[in-house]
């Protein structure tokens, strides 16, 4: 019996499908901790996250803890990866994780179910979708994509099994926490949707899609193991082959 | 779920390419094959090449008459194309007077490097793209909401569906 529950968190809301009733107290519990200690580490809407005190400069960044130090890094990594197009540098100077933090939290919450050996569950978290195992009647489980044209309806769907179990999506009409198109320009793209084997990867690089333009897209597509689908401003569709199958 | 409809679109802006292809290997009979463009289902207009997606259009467009066109199978080697990935050639596998494969083959760029074309994002049609959503869906990916704007989002629908 598949039971789903539904929490804020980070500013957005997640849910989390699993199945049978004690998997599902133990996992809501332990991922809404989770979630609580990264948001408050991490979130610049919190003015006593350690990340608002680097932004105010009460706390130099070399006086970081390791965690943060950790994060930066990481952000940093997939910045020269992405050849600058992901990048955790706001344009007024501020260092903004966000482009990685929810990743992160979400594929920390995964490591956490599986270690207690809940295998078969569907997490989303603000649109990112982390997923492991199967339906119980053995089906994969299958995520919708917003049409960002008509945000009432899907565009389309993929099914997330095997090794793909991770899809994030970006969209230039995003509020915009941590997109800026590179160079400052309107977008190539609306909306970049990527599949991948980690959700890290998947986020970080949707969030590149947006922020570049066709040429990024297809260095991206060279170098990353990965499926993607995206949509430019005028309803043109793109995707790799492998997007639907 | 892959349909021929949608493996037609995806490689519909290739498909452009098998007009003016020459019959490689007829496994049946030594006819001209049908015109790529009927073959693939769904998408007669491929006019969506022209968003800068993977090929370019050839310059013969017209179809090879076809003195036989009945239970035409087998594999045919399309022409090589110029495309800004560099020259390309599809392998296109016809059963029943229907393109049930495409492949194509790997070429060398002008850079000396080698292209693997396969998993570019290339054009496809909105609505192969539509048409390709299955009814069982758990969860919705989109742009990042607030805890306000997931109120009036798919998800949240779902969310209440399953609650």
């Amino acid at each position: 019996m598949e039971k789903r529950i539904v929490f804020e968190t980070m500013g957005t809301v997640g849910s989390l499908i699993c199945y049978n009733a004690s998997e599902h107290s133990i996992s809501s519990g332990r991922i809404q901790e989770i979630l609580r200690d990264y948001d408050n580490q991490y979130s610049l809407f919190k003015p006593e996250s350690e990340l608002s005190k680097i932004a105010s400069q009460e706390i130099n960044l070399i006086d970081a803890s390791d965690s943060v130090k950790g994060m930066y890094t990481l952000a940093l990594s997939w910045r020269d990866a992405t050849h600058g197009v992901f990048t955790p540098h706001r344009p007024d100077g501020v260092v903004d994780l966000s482009g990685v933090v929810k990743a992160v939290a979400i594929q920390t919450i995964g490591e956490s179910l599986t270690h207690v050996e809940i295998t078969n569950w569907c997490l989303n978290i603000g649109g990112d979708i982390l997923v492991s195992g199967n339906h119980d009647d053995g089906s994969p489980w299958v995520s919708g994509i917003v049409d960002p044209e008509d945000r009432t309806q899907l565009i389309t769907s993929v099914v997330l099994d095997g090794d793909r179990r991770a899809c994030a999506t970006s969209g230039s009409s995003e509020r915009g926490d941590h997109i800026w198109s590179f160079g400052g320009y309107p977008t190539t793209f609306v909306q970049a949707t990527v599949i991948a084997n980690d959700i890290i990867t998947a986020d970080v690089l949707a969030t590149a899609i947006v922020a570049g333009d066709s040429g990024n897209l297809d260095q991206i597509c060279e170098s990353w193991d990965v499926d993607v689908m995206v949509m430019d401003h005028f309803g043109n569709v793109r995707m790799t082959p492998r997007f639907l199958s | 779920m892959r349909t021929r409809a949608v493996i037609g679109s995806i490689f519909g802006s290739i498909v452009v390419l098998v007009a003016g292809w020459q019959v490689g290997i007829a496994t049946t009979n030594s006819s001209a094959p049908t015109n790529g463009s009927t073959a693939a289902s769904g998408s007669p207009d491929t006019s969506t090449t022209s968003s800068g997606g993977a090929t370019e259009t050839p310059s013969s467009t017209t179809s090879p008459a076809p003195s036989n066109t009945s239970n035409q199978s087998g594999t045919f080697v399309g022409s090589t194309v110029q495309t800004r990935f560099g020259p390309m050639q599809v392998e296109v596998l016809v059963t029943e007077n229907k393109i049930t494969d495409v492949k194509t083959l790997q070429l060398t760029n002008q850079g000396g490097r080698s292209v693997q074309i396969s998993n570019y994002a290339v054009p496809i049609l909105r609505k192969e793209v539509l048409a390709a959503q299955s009814a069982k869906v758990s969860s919705v990916s989109g742009a990042t909401y607030t805890s306000e704007g997931y109120l009036s989002s798919l998800q949240s629908a779902l969310d209440k569906a399953g609650l």
